[in-house]
């Protein structure tokens, strides 16, 4: 493990990063809000801070980053993106640090969780610095340092590795870089498309390019104090629904489809696992919420869809208050929560790969106890799935479950309501914004306890980066020479 | 440039290795996941499971936007298999195969015209062809050929008490005289010097020089290297190097004795042998070399298939008093450590593999690329009548960084160049380049040709 490397790394990732406040920067300019002085003053430090960084580690040549060293830069550069980050909502008079750095870290993770009462209040370059952190995070702030960056090489895919949601790293492109790129290509493709969509039913530039940045991100930060609901349009609940999930497929499949192979997207199983799960989670929804709560099949399909798409793809924009509605659609939301989108997509959860090789997984051993001398082989398509990813996947499924268990039990030690407490972990860690009790899809997250929001921001951060990478750096055996 | 790999062993590996980092986009086909994963540690390239004689997975790896397709695996059949499904789904692209069998590199022009093979490499006809410049000159480590065997590049180590040592090379060029002896790269400390006049040799480096075939022996003993005839050699190992080497040795005034644990193949290998005496016994024994006699033997040639017997055979033989030992040794990784304990003739079919498969490889008329250590590159290349590169002076040419025009070949003259000669149609070209700085060397080297 050596320093060094991982701060020059960092130093870089901080200075990429802090060259992207220009954009909120250029925006706060033009509408002329006192956002401007906040994001200069955090560009200047966290361009210098990069910088420093930089020029006081020097990198070796060749740059040569091992496995262990990945997982510290990822983590550290994360950590590093999020406190910078918060310093534009510090200076622009957010309560405390501690409420700017939740901000800050729930934007990068791309979670959405919001600790303002009063969103319009804020500023618009302050507002499109939220949105943007969304953005960043979304496709990952190493992918697109990578992407950059030339001479990562070899130590890229340690990085891309680290910071990659799902159990197993394909490259697209022979190289790092163009794989990076790639990536990023079909991401802002999709970004200004939606934007385009958003603008024709009527939203205007600003507010259509943070709705993007928030959907494509599967963040969930908007503009507005009610979310979506603000607009009431059924043709932007549309855009914006087909877009999350979009965001919620593997970007590998998207970067396939574009090359002209729309097949490879179809054969793709947990493409089509996720597709029969948005069909058949909308139906039970829109089924159980007609009746009660809506008085058309248009209606309920309408909200029961854009409620079942925000939550699984784990965006966490809101049409609807589902806490009112009965405790069947309620408790399907929930599950979605633990579910999440596809591996390799910017949305967070479980991940639908790992749902499905879980359940293959205890089926084959049922299988098993009929047939013990049956020869079992757990295929993933028409791929064997190694059992160094099975055991990885149980690892990770366990450690989400506790992680999830400690940290809500941590939070009713805060005196949080059991509900919420349960609720605020779950919707953290898998990066998803708005849960249940007092941080429904209506409420925010201002009246979590100091403490209690940093073990959330922990959370959030342990959910975006997949829990080993982070949770590794714990390990005393980590750091032992 | 894409090309593709099938094959990740040691041979695969090192291509793979080297194409990466010169910024080229590489696929590694390969059907173990475990040296794949080995691949993905190293270096930034893609990698995919499977069998390379598939046409799927050619097709899965791209093989119609690809420009060489590389078969290098250890089975000449699957070398021959990958290459023809190449050729039906990719008839134009250049592909490449690892053949050892004779029965096959027999048919070249055969297998070029049926399934459009352009180059087969046989390692092992480079192993032995090496084998037998290092006898000719013991005080080389390693040593290749340029320009046909007409100009040699030559390594070897400066060893304390050499008189050379502590002089720079401006002196020493003052010394030389008549002798066209040119250094090419100095390697200290395991990295790649490009030299300067004012640049020293020094104790303990690994010179590399250019110079004509003919004065090899005076360039040699010029640099203090003990040189003397070697009429005896023992090789121990009869597979198929071992017999293709003893049948070549054997056709010279040298006496060759050749050992193998196997008495079946003992009796192949004598059946095969006209004047070679052929034994059987274990190279590692030192009872067996005893008897026959291992001190007096000038030369100790270890080339079983085994790394380790290598290793120690060579050890033995020269403990027993042999003053050369020739090692053949496949894993690269196992080079720095052998010449810490004293073995400094190695050989390496995957190496030589390694190195003529990269001058097919090179573009912009380079005939031949030979590797120093893992730094640099010596080059040769034909100025061809549209290069750019025609009518104009050396000092007028601005080449990247860490670059040394070594001599030009004119005619059939050599010349040691000042920055005033200007290059002229039909030259050949002998460059040194720092490995990061190849991709400018071939971008200029192939510029106004690619129009032409």
């Amino acid at each position: 493990m050596r320093w060094t490397i991982a701060l020059h790394v960092t130093g870089l990732i901080l200075l990429c990063v802090g060259l992207c406040m220009f954009l909120p920067l250029a925006c706060g300019w033009y509408y002329d809000d006192n956002s401007v002085a906040p994001l200069f003053l955090s560009l200047c430090v966290t361009v210098l801070a990069g910088a420093f960084l930089m020029f006081s580690f020097k990198r070796p040549k060749p740059l040569v980053i091992n496995h262990r060293e990945g997982m510290v830069i990822v983590s550290l550069g994360w950590a590093a993106c999020a406190f910078f980050g918060a310093l534009p909502f510090v200076l622009g008079g957010f309560p405390s640090f501690t409420d700017a750095f939740f901000e800050s870290v729930s934007g990068f993770t791309t979670t959405g969780a919001s600790i303002l009462t009063n969103i319009e209040a804020l500023p618009k370059g302050l507002l499109f610095w939220r949105s943007l952190t969304h953005w960043l995070g979304g496709m990952g702030i190493i992918v697109l340092t990578i992407a950059i960056l030339p001479f990562l090489g070899v130590g890229g895919m340690q990085l891309y590795k680290a910071e990659v949601p799902g159990p197993v790293a394909d490259k697209l492109q022979p190289r790092i870089k163009d794989t990076a790129m790639s990536l990023w290509k079909v991401y802002v493709f999709f970004t200004v498309a939606q934007v385009v969509l958003l603008m024709f039913g009527g939203m205007n530039l600003f507010e259509s390019i943070c709705h993007a940045f928030g959907t494509m991100a599967t963040g969930g930060f908007s503009t507005r104090n009610t979310s979506i609901a603000a607009y009431d349009s059924a043709y932007i609940d549309g855009v914006i629904t087909f877009f999350m999930l979009v965001a919620g497929v593997n970007f590998a499949l998207h970067f396939q489809l574009f090359r002209g192979r729309p097949l490879t997207v179809w054969r793709d199983p947990e493409f089509r696992f996720f597709a029969i799960l948005v069909l058949v989670l909308t139906a039970v929804v829109t089924f159980s919420i007609q009746s009660s709560s809506y008085s058309s099949w248009p209606e309920a399909l309408r909200f029961g869809s854009f409620q079942v798409a925000s939550i699984l793809t784990t965006t966490g924009y809101a049409t609807a208050d589902y806490e009112l509605w009965l405790p069947l659609p309620q408790g399907v939301l929930l599950l979605c929560m633990f579910i999440g989108g596809c591996a390799g997509s910017t949305a967070g959860g479980i991940k639908c790969m790992r749902v499905m090789l879980l359940f293959k997984h205890s089926y084959r051993e049922l299988f098993r106890l009929v047939h013990p001398r049956a020869v079992l082989p757990l295929k993933f398509g028409p791929k064997l799935v190694k059992e160094e990813v099975l055991t990885s996947i149980w690892g990770f499924f366990v450690l989400f479950i506790v992680l999830f268990v400690l940290s809500a039990l941590a939070l009713a030690a805060m005196g949080v309501d059991v509900l919420t407490s349960f609720a605020a972990v779950v919707a953290c860690i898998g990066n998803i914004g708005p849960g249940l009790g007092e941080v429904g899809p209506v409420d925010n997250y201002a009246a979590i306890p100091t403490l209690g929001k940093w073990v959330l921001s922990f959370c959030m951060l342990l959910g975006r980066l997949e829990i080993y990478t982070v949770l590794v750096l714990f390990m005393p055996e980590f750091w032992r020479k | 440039m894409k090309a593709i790999i099938v094959g990740a062993g040691e041979v695969g590996f090192h291509i793979a290795k080297r194409l990466a980092s010169e910024n080229k986009d590489v696929v590694v086909i390969d059907r173990n996941p475990a040296v794949l994963q080995r691949i993905l540690e190293h270096m930034d390239v893609q990698v995919l499971e499977g069998s390379g004689c598939s046409p799927l997975v050619l097709g899965e790896a791209g093989i119609t936007k690809a420009d060489m397709l590389l078969a290098v695996t250890d089975s000449d059949e699957i070398n021959l298999m990958a290459c023809t499904f190449a050729n039906m789904l990719a008839p134009g692209l250049t592909k490449l195969a690892r053949i050892r069998n004779d029965e096959y590199t027999a048919y070249g022009q055969q297998l070029a015209k049926g399934i459009g093979i352009g180059i087969i490499i046989n390692p092992e006809v480079e192993v032995v062809r090496t084998i037998e410049h290092m006898l000719r000159a013991p005080g080389a480590v390693d040593i290749c050929d340029l320009a046909d065997g007409r100009i040699k590049i030559v390594g070897t180590w400066i060893t304390s008490g050499n008189p050379m040592a502590g002089t720079s090379l401006v002196d020493l060029r003052r010394k030389a005289g008549d002798m066209q002896l040119i250094v090419a790269a100095i390697v200290r400390d395991d990295k790649v010097i490009v030299p300067t006049g004012s640049d020293e040799i020094l104790e303990g480096d690994l010179v590399y020089f250019v110079c004509e075939d003919s004065q090899l022996q005076s360039v040699f003993s010029f640099l203090g290297n003990r040189s003397g005839k070697k009429s005896s050699v023992l090789i121990i190992g009869g597979g198929n190097i071992g017999l293709r080497l003893a049948r070549a040795l054997e056709k010279k005034p040298i006496h060759v004795k050749l050992m193998d644990k196997d008495p079946e193949r003992c009796a192949v290998l004598a059946g095969e042998l006209d004047r070679t005496v052929v034994l059987v016994g274990d190279g590692t024994d030192q009872e067996a070399l005893l008897e026959e006699n291992i001190g007096a033997m000038d030369v100790a040639v270890t080339m079983t298939g085994n790394e380790e017997s290598n290793i120690l055979a060579s050890l033995l033989a020269k403990k027993l008093g042999t003053p050369m030992a020739i090692t053949r040794l496949n894993k690269i990784e196992y080079m720095p450590l052998v010449r810490a304990i004293g073995l400094e003739h190695i050989v390496s079919p995957r190496l030589s593999a390694v190195n003529s498969i990269f001058k097919h490889v090179r573009k912009g008329g380079v005939l031949s690329a030979v590797a120093i250590k893992d730094g640099a590159e010596a080059l040769e290349a034909l100025v061809g009548p549209e290069s750019d590169l025609v009518g104009r002076a050396l000092k007028d040419l601005t080449f990247p960084k860490g670059v040394l025009v070594l001599c030009i070949m004119r005619a059939d003259t050599v010349l040691i160049p000042s920055g005033f000669d200007v290059i002229q149609r039909g030259d050949r070209l002998f460059i040194l380049s720092l490995t990061e700085s190849i991709p400018g060397v071939e971008r200029m080297l192939s510029r106004g040709q690619e129009q032409g």
